[in-house]
């Protein structure tokens, strides 16, 4: 047991030093001023032959995701160790994780796109293993698969988009290649490549529906992975990569599009949920839409500063839905409720947590929200490259899906800390290995909100809408609604998932199943062909060595007579 | 030197066919394996520099035709003479076992000997005689050593007149080859005839005929869909070793051959879109054939087709990019692939199949370590960045992207299509093995056994390679690199 116990923390510590050495890296960025460094180069050659040099370089908003992965990631190794240590395959399981950091710390921290794609790509595949953690299950094994299909194939257009930079600025490099105000080239092409590689890894419309079907995966994990960073990373990558597609309309409306669609269709989605997991996957994908609506309206940094406040209160609500499941076994809402005595710490702490998902003062959620629906109301003047009509839009639906947001947050609360304890239900409160990182998280998401700019009018109006969606909740609730309110159309998630479940598989196999009986029967023919021909050639030879001198005689007294008639006719 | 280190295997190898009687398995194995170790290290320091030919041989040969016994290291050929010395040391490392036939050990060392030397001639009648050099054994490989294939194979209906399965696929094998082999004999006549000489670095040719025998005679070796047929019977068929040069090395007899005669042959360009085509229909092709496949080696087997697809489609640019790509995408194919034929081996001869449902899910629990390597193989094969299988992907991807300048833009942004998304199926076929194999409830197996000392060193030290050329790409990519830039990286 000992040993065991031994064996865990080592893991632990090595996930602390990578975030120490990390952090005295990192902190220092925090405070530089500016937020793109601009060295750009003479170009026109050919880009170098690929190589993976680090290139390290940190700007402020980098600095703080880089610290952001690596504080959750330290705290979900301290929490795994309770939740999971008795798992016969934790030792795998840890080291992925601290793999995982290592590949969002190259992402992040690196000005080779070559390092960034590399780290891209190490996350999902550190993804699909954590996902797929309990492969026994059926469950897990195909949401892994989908995971990893769905952003890898999306990844194709990060590949394509490096390449389009290359040629275009003959360089691989993120400082080398930024473009000057006005001159980005091939700005469309990057900005619709850089879309679909971020709609892929942060589970937009219509790459939405392999977050949800990941939640098979260790809580603990969708807590790091599927919440706090590498989801987020898209919005990170879009950010960064802004200066490339700045200029384009075409590339920033469909940007604005799908975060419209995305955001609203998911605070739906996880309204009408009866798994606080799935729901919690639900509202990511929708306050992910948010970020990328403010990168959509050219504001990369309110995008930026809600994924930092969003990755510690989402990963605190999952940490918390953890200890949850830890108490009562399951994620459905109907096995959980009346958690304040029991388990007062978990009840406290995402208490806190589903505030700022609400957007309440004085929750780093509120502050940042805040900034992204400033970013969202300064572009319906429509000087940037957003058309105004767009921002407009956009801007609305957002304010739509606070209220919605207000609202199923505000209904996770009651369903699953509140109400009515069901029957024969024993919970207790989590060790302290799990509850210490729910506190910390807690505190960080006050922490977070010190020095973030505070916006008056929308301030009041967001505040409004939220208190409005919280009030229209609790007043049902009042009144004695169970709150199970699930339309059909929404309970099914209007279907969306259909040609990725059904249709794309279906239509791979009957056609792989085709070129397998092609490859047999149709292109092999030649071969077989020739094989016949060259049988039926000797046969035939072998008709003329008879042995049979009556047929000899035959055939040379035939000929005589053809040749005798030819040379009659002829002359 | 050269000419040391390709006598070495081939005399160690005869002595071990002639002598097989006298020696025991084990020990013909390790002879094998240092003799292939010499090879390895002489290749290895013969190396004089990019831009000269290293370790040169000249030698009058066969005055009348103008052909030279003439061997040397060149910039595209040393990456290729590594990668098959390696291969070499493994396979009979592989074979250090008790019930080792020493004549097998023989083979497999005569077959590397004689790819090295393709790899080193610089003439090309010599080329030829290497390449059919290393052919014929091949055959007996398959023949008395490999099993009969599943029934799905291609010719099932005809295999039941062969009493033997491998008989049947090795004949197969050297029919296609041989045929391949007399297209290529009849160009190399015209290419003599043409330019008046067979030294590869002064010969040229302006005929079109040439080219188009040329490029036939290696499209069947690589091989390019349509010739691929027989490609999936022999390497199922072959024992592993077999197999894995099969894959390792001797598609790279085609590769290596298209990208070394492209530089001889002027009219290249006019057959170079239809290339460009057919490899990249074959990275779709072959990934659609392994979306279907239950027999882990065929499976293997096909996905070779669709990583010789690329290599092809590089080539047929033309470009440095596409020099660069197919190099490392052959050098990383034979890597990967001989890791995956041998974890499919060891998986064969523990369980006697290799039929996935037969074999059965689980593996993560029931043999972990050999699992673990099954899926980094796979992983490294479907192409993840970081490790080797990548980069020769990108910039297959990247020469196409270019155009160059042989191929017009319509044909080289269908190659890109294409080959996008045979890569988006790559990794469909794979995560649906990893899935039937490595994952799922464990159904214990008598055969059940984690890997032992020999397969974990050979598999090890491939991973290793792996591993290291996908995070150092610039091993071998810094051979190509026009001119570094050092302001802009």
């Amino acid at each position: 047991m000992r040993s065991v116990l031994r064996s865990h923390w080592l893991y632990v510590a090595l996930t602390a030093v990578l975030a120490l050495v990390a952090a005295i890296w990192a902190v220092p960025h925090l405070s530089e001023p500016g937020w793109f460094a601009y060295a750009p180069d003479p170009t026109g050659f050919t880009p170098p032959l690929p190589t993976l040099s680090p290139d390290l370089f940190l700007f402020p908003a980098s600095a703080q995701i880089v610290l952001l992965a690596v504080g959750v990631g330290l705290l979900v190794q301290i929490y795994s160790t309770a939740y999971l240590g008795h798992h016969q395959r934790y030792r795998s399981y840890a080291m992925v994780i601290v793999l995982f950091l290592v590949a969002m710390i190259a992402v992040v921290g690196t000005t080779n796109l070559w390092v960034l794609l590399v780290g891209w790509e190490v996350m999902g595949l550190c993804s699909y293993l954590l996902i797929g953690h309990e492969w026994e299950t059926g469950e897990a094994r195909a949401g892994a698969a989908k995971a990893f299909l769905v952003t890898r194939i999306a990844d194709l257009g990060l590949v394509l988009a490096i390449l389009v930079i290359g040629e275009t600025y003959g360089t691989y490099d993120l400082l080398g290649a930024q473009p000057l105000d006005g001159e980005a080239k091939n700005a469309t092409a990057i900005g619709l490549l850089v879309l679909v590689a971020v709609v892929g890894k942060s589970a937009q419309f219509p790459l939405h529906s392999w977050l949800p079907d990941a939640m098979p995966g260790p809580t603990p994990i969708t807590a790091l992975i599927h919440a706090a960073t590498m989801v987020a990373a898209g919005v990170y990558l879009a950010a960064r990569m802004l200066p490339f597609y700045a200029d384009s309309t075409v590339a920033l409306t469909a940007m604005a599009v799908i975060a419209g669609i995305t955001m609203l269709m998911g605070a739906l989605f996880a309204l009408v949920q009866t798994d606080l997991k799935r729901a919690l996957a639900w509202s990511t994908v929708s306050q992910l839409a948010l970020m990328f609506a403010a990168v959509a309206a050219s504001d990369p940094e309110a995008g930026l500063d809600h994924l930092v406040a969003h990755g510690v209160f989402k990963a605190l609500l999952f940490l918390g839905c953890g200890c949850l499941m830890h108490a009562v076994g399951t994620s459905a809402l109907s096995a959980m409720g009346g958690m304040r005595r029991p388990m007062p710490v978990t009840f406290w702490t995402m208490t806190i947590g589903f505030a700022a998902l609400a957007g309440i003062v004085p929750t780093a959620g509120f502050f940042t929200k805040d900034s992204v629906l400033h970013a969202l109301e300064s572009a319906t003047e429509g000087d940037g490259a957003l058309a105004g009509g767009t921002a407009w839009a956009l801007f609305v639906v957002a304010l739509i899906t606070s209220l919605v947001t207000a609202a199923y947050a505000t209904r996770l609360w009651l369903k699953t800390l509140l109400g009515p304890a069901p029957g024969g239900l024993d919970a207790h409160e989590a060790p302290l290995a799990m509850t210490g990182p729910l506190v910390v998280l807690a505190v960080a998401t006050f922490a977070v909100s010190i020095g973030q700019p505070f916006h008056h009018g929308i301030g009041v109006v967001s505040t409004v809408i939220a208190a409005a969606g919280i009030g229209l909740v609790l007043l049902m609730w009042r009144r004695g609604s169970s709150l199970d309110w699930a339309p059909a159309p929404l309970a099914a998630e209007l279907g969306l998932d259909r040609p990725f479940s059904r249709w794309v598989p279906r239509l791979t196999g009957d056609v792989a199943s085709a070129v397998v009986d092609l490859d047999r029967d149709a292109v092999d023919v030649y071969p077989r062909g020739g094989a016949a021909a060259a049988a039926l050639g000797t046969r035939g030879l072998a008709l003329v060595q008879s042995r049979n001198v009556q047929r000899y005689a035959t055939v040379l007294a035939a000929g005589v007579v053809v040749l005798v008639v030819v040379g009659v006719v002829v002359s | 030197m050269i000419v040391a280190a390709l006598l070495v295997p081939a005399l160690v190898g005869l002595l071990l066919m002639i002598g097989r009687r006298l020696v025991r398995g084990r020990t013909a194995a390790w002879l094998g394996a240092g003799a292939m170790t010499v090879s390895l290290v002489l290749f290895a320091d013969v190396w004089e520099g990019r831009a000269d030919v290293s370790g040169e041989v000249d030698v009058s040969w066969i005055e009348p035709l103008g052909a030279r016994l003439h061997l040397g290291v060149t910039v595209v050929s040393w990456p290729f003479l590594l990668m098959t010395a390696l291969i070499g040391v493994l396979c009979c490392l592989w074979l250090l076992a008790d019930d080792t036939s020493p004549a097998l050990v023989g083979l497999v060392l005569v077959i590397s000997a004689a790819s090295m030397g393709v790899f080193s001639s610089l003439d090309l009648l010599l080329f030829f005689v290497f390449f059919e050099l290393a052919l014929i054994p091949m055959w007996f490989v398959i023949a008395w050593w490999g099993s009969s294939t599943s029934s799905s194979g291609a010719g099932a209906a005809h295999q039941s007149r062969f009493k033997n399965g491998a008989r049947y696929s090795a004949t197969r094998f050297l029919m296609f080859t041989v045929g391949g082999s007399a297209l290529l004999l009849v160009g190399i006549v015209v290419i003599g005839l043409d330019g008046g000489t067979l030294q590869v670095l002064d010969a040229g040719s302006a005929s079109l005929a040439a080219a188009v025998l040329v490029c036939l005679g290696f499209a069947v070796k690589t091989p390019i869909v349509p010739f691929h047929t027989w490609l999936p019977d022999a390497h199922s068929a072959a024992p592993t070793a077999g197999s894995v040069l099969l894959a390792a090395v001797f598609l790279k007899l085609g590769t290596y051959g298209l990208i070394l005669f492209s530089t001889v042959l002027d009219r290249f360009e006019d057959v170079a879109p239809y290339l460009a085509i057919a490899g990249a229909i074959g990275i779709v092709w072959s990934a659609l054939a392994c979306y279907v496949q239950d027999d882990l080696k065929r499976l293997v087997a096909y996905s070779s087709i669709g990583h010789m697809g690329f290599v092809v489609l590089a080539i047929s640019t033309q470009s440095s990019a596409g020099l660069a790509a197919a190099v490392f995408g052959s050098v990383a194919h034979g890597l990967v692939t001989g890791l995956l034929f041998f974890a499919a081996g060891s998986l064969k001869e523990r369980f006697g199949t290799a039929s996935m449902t037969r074999i059965g899910r689980g593996l993560y629990g029931r043999s972990p370590w050999l699992a673990v390597t099954f899926v980094l193989a796979a992983v490294a094969s479907l192409g993840l960045p970081g490790l080797a299988g990548f980069w020769g992907e990108l910039l297959s991807l990247r020469a196409a992207y270019e155009v160059g300048d042989v191929l017009t833009k319509p044909v080289a942004w269908t190659g890109l299509g294409l080959a996008l998304v045979g890569i988006a199926l790559t990794t469909a076929y794979f995560v649906r093995a990893i899935r039937l194999l490595a994952q799922g409830e464990p159904v214990p197996h008598d055969g059940d056994r984690d890997l032992g000392r020999r397969e974990a060193v050979v598999m090890g030290a491939l991973v290793v390679a792996i591993v290291v050329l996908g995070l150092v790409p610039a091993l071998v990519l810094d051979l190509y690199e026009p001119i570094r830039f050092s302001v802009a990286r």
